[in-house]
């Protein structure tokens, strides 16, 4: 990120960054950053937080009427949280368990008033249906797998098919309440069929011959999660 | 609220430890009053439009996304697992305040939210990004953007 300023700014374009990570800016002295206490992946705040977003967005802009000649650097004030998280977080219904397909079955409903909840979905980046997705990550290294259609490679399509299901279970598990991410992943990971069924793709990808599903492994499960497996 | 001591291990080391680049001098651009700010975004979370190729791992180019294409159809395509993706999921201000920057047009903080917007890779090397950065620039430039906020995951 904080080459693109570099780059952007050479070919006389001003830049803000809104920084995540104070760390790198320090060392890569872009023109502007503001730096945010956020979690990483959520550079304006809470998701439905649109003030918080605002003051962000706004902060970052009004830093820009600073000039050199030495990199300017600013921390956004902190703030409490506008959003109360659910305590005791549990997925609204219980899923079926006699398998990853009749898990997911189950789970529909529940991602359909999600996505009703927040006006869209994020599934749909392998091209897949959450059914094929799950039929192509379940049979992936069985003696059918399952067909690939044209337009990727199998590997990345078991990445995005992986990415697909996190992101069709996620949103499902934010139908009902505010559970915070760290419940969300406890859920997805310790919880889940689906959640088992990555995790053993993963492990195979990691050790497997083919270099481009080794490739993919660190792709597929957050490091810790692996970790708190073994 | 986590900040990076709180990311847990072995990410937050790993993050920490990145190797960046270094720049001899940080240049500065000229920056016209916030009334006359023409804005876009430009997110390294790779995001593209549904149905586009994904960005994959490394990969140097970058996707513009058109304020005409629906929130529903901006899909993410980073290959990081480090960062959370449910605040995105939720609501895609969180990472891409398209909708903001909107409502700074219309309020007339600035003269104008960019027609499109842009999102490149993140988790690659940044001087790989060098000549494709500076292609969108002139093509941003050409088309009257004069402020860029850069946002990460």
């Amino acid at each position: 990120m904080s080459g693109l300023a570099h780059f952007f700014e050479k070919e006389g374009l001003a830049t803000i960054i809104v920084a995540l990570v104070r760390e790198h800016v320090e060392q890569m002295r872009p023109p502007r950053s503001l730096w945010v206490p956020f979690e990483l992946g959520r550079p304006f705040g809470e998701p439905g937080n649109a003030t918080q977003h605002s003051r962000v967005l706004l902060g970052a802009l009004t830093l820009l009427d600073g000039s050199g000649p030495g990199p300017i650097l600013k921390d956004f004030n902190d703030e409490k949280s506008m959003t109360d998280t659910t305590d005791n977080w549990q997925f609204p219904i219980t899923l079926e368990s006699d398998s990853v397909k009749s898990e997911l079955l189950s789970l529909i409903p529940v991602w359909k008033q999600a996505r009703r909840r927040h006006g869209r979905s994020t599934v749909g980046i392998s091209g897949l249906s959450p059914e094929q997705a799950i039929e192509f990550i379940d049979r992936y290294h069985s003696a059918k797998p399952a067909p690939n259609p044209k337009g990727m490679s199998v590997v990345a399509r078991a990445r995005f098919a992986i990415d697909d299901i996190k992101a069709l279970y996620l949103e499902a598990a934010t139908a009902v309440g505010n559970p915070t991410s760290h419940q969300l992943q406890n859920w997805l990971w310790q919880q889940t069929i689906a959640g088992a069924m990555i995790l053993k793709f993963q492990e195979k990808a990691r050790t497997s011959e083919n270099k481009n599903l080794q490739l993919i492994a660190g792709s597929l499960v957050p490091a810790e999660r692996v970790i708190s497996r073994c | 609220m986590v900040k990076l001591v709180d990311v847990p291990e072995p990410e937050r080391t790993v993050i920490a430890g990145l190797d960046c680049p270094t720049y001899g001098d940080t240049p500065f651009s000229n920056v016209p009053p916030m009334h006359e700010r023409h804005v876009a975004i430009v997110s390294t979370a790779g995001l593209i439009v549904r149905g586009d190729r994904p960005l994959l791992a490394r990969d140097v180019g970058y996707r513009a996304i058109p304020s005409t294409v629906d929130d529903g159809d901006i899909l993410c395509s980073h290959v990081s697992t480090n960062f959370d993706r449910s605040g995105f999921q939720q609501d895609l201000n969180v990472i891409f305040p398209r909708q903001r920057l909107a409502e700074l047009e219309s309020t007339g903080k600035i003269s104008k939210a960019a027609d499109t917007h842009y999102s490149f890779m993140g988790a690659t090397n940044p001087d790989a990004l060098e000549v494709k950065a500076r292609e969108l620039a002139g093509s941003m430039l050409a088309l009257g953007v004069n402020t860029v906020v850069l946002a990460p995951v």
